[in-house]
């Protein structure tokens, strides 16, 4: 496996973000005399929705695999010496298509709070709405559910549209939610690539560390629904489990435990009394490792955390 | 082939012709509520809830309409979008309009506290046109 290293870019709280929403969103970080010379490419070709034959091209390596913005976000959630991909996909959507395509979650996936790759696209052209952009539906790669079952869905409260200028990346959790939206515009294709960064090494809390953010009292960062999103389930669970993978990510998992109630990663207001510690903060976050006098447990009565 | 209720208006015409009851009326009754049956169209609505409740919020929903889905409401300006065109907020909203819920929610794949199958509570709704 071809690797690549780097200098992470992204702090707490963007990494805090991608645990919530599943995705992140990086506008117009890809040159466009790169994307422009790809649709050139995509011209030529008998077969457009190939385009592995790019990755030899060094002006598309170093302006779309290596670009700075994306493999500064990849290292900080990946962590060192990170996996390339090794193959492009040209997702070619015509235009019109009357109907959206169905709600799925890619083959092969699996919901888990580890995260050992992730899954990129990139748009290679302006993509408005009437291109029938990819809809995302953030937060549900907390959701259980298979290609089979989330077919039948519909219009979804809270869906994010990939629209945006050319260049735009959307780096995002492989099990989440996504389809094509229908396409109203005619005489136009869009071209959507899509690619994979794998982890290669332990993860840890080497990302950004903001002195000023403190992931043990600002748990708000945790919750989804600080940010107006709809929410799919009960109270503070999206916020559990993304402090799970947070967690995860800062190779701390064993240190997690769902406690509820008004235990850490419950959000609470950032202006609270900073002189009361939240309650159950996991240990290798507590300022100072400050002792605690009970290390609080809850084993479940009715299922497995 | 007939139907289980296209069947019951046919044996009553002929019960009725073996008493000598038959009369022409009856006999256009019975044939003009066999060609409605013929006519009849089921749509259907998915809603999915945010809550197990009628009264919830709807989050999703899918609508069959004539053997086809349905346009979709409609997201407009930036994200997060301000949703257009949404029929319906809750179960009881789609009931007022003449649906009928035919599936209830699976109330078991919500025992697991700790685990979310699907998007929200499922209602399946019917009208017969």
């Amino acid at each position: 496996m071809k690797t690549y290293d780097c200098k992470p870019t992204l702090p707490d709280r963007e990494v805090i973000k991608f645990c919530r929403e599943g995705y992140l969103w990086l506008e117009s970080v890809v040159p466009r005399d790169v994307t422009d010379r790809v649709l050139e490419f995509l011209r030529d070709q008998a077969d457009p929705t190939q385009a592995n034959q790019l990755l030899q091209e060094d002006w598309f390596v170093e302006g779309l695999v290596f670009n700075p913005e994306t493999v500064g976000a990849v290292r900080s959630l990946l962590g060192a010496n990170f996996g390339l991909p090794p193959f492009i996909a040209n997702h070619m959507g015509k235009c019109p298509e009357p109907d959206p395509l169905g709600w799925h979650v890619d083959g092969g996936n699996m919901h888990t709070f580890a995260l050992n790759y992730l899954q990129v696209f990139c748009l290679m052209q302006d993509t408005t709405v009437e291109m029938g952009p990819t809809e995302i539906l953030p937060g549900s790669h907390f959701l259980l559910g298979q290609s089979a079952l989330v077919g039948r869905y519909g219009a979804i409260r809270g869906v994010r549209k990939c629209v945006g200028p050319a260049g735009t990346v959307f780096i995002t959790c492989y099990p989440i939610w996504h389809r094509r939206y229908k396409a109203t515009a005619t005489d136009c294709v869009r071209h959507l690539f899509k690619y994979n960064y794998f982890r290669n090494s332990p993860p840890q809390r080497d990302w950004v560390i903001d002195p000023d953010f403190d992931p043990a009292i600002h748990t708000n960062e945790f919750n989804h629904l600080q940010v107006g999103a709809t929410p799919y389930r009960r109270n503070f669970l999206d916020s559990y489990d993304a402090a799970r993978m947070y967690m995860w990510l800062c190779g701390l998992e064993e240190e997690f435990k769902y406690i509820g109630g008004v235990a850490w990663p419950g959000p609470f207001p950032d202006d609270w009394d900073e002189d009361f510690d939240h309650y159950a903060v996991p240990p290798s976050l507590r300022a100072d490792a400050r002792p605690t006098n009970y290390d609080p447990e809850a084993p479940p009565m009715f299922s497995r955390g | 082939m007939m139907n289980f209720q296209q069947q019951h208006f046919v044996q009553e015409c002929l019960d009725a012709l073996e008493q000598g009851t038959l009369t022409k009326d009856r006999l256009s009754a019975a044939f003009e509520a066999v060609t409605d049956q013929e006519h009849k169209q089921q749509d259907l609505l998915y809603l999915q809830l945010v809550e197990s409740g009628l009264h919830s919020k709807v989050i999703g929903m899918r609508m069959l309409i004539d053997g086809k889905y349905a346009d979709e409401p409609e997201n407009t300006g930036q994200w997060p979008y301000e949703e257009e065109g949404w029929p319906y907020e809750s179960a009881i909203d789609a009931i007022k309009d003449g649906w009928r819920v035919i599936s209830f929610p699976n109330m078991a794949l919500s025992l697991d506290e700790n685990r979310t199958y699907g998007l929200g509570f499922e209602f399946i709704l019917e009208k017969w046109r």
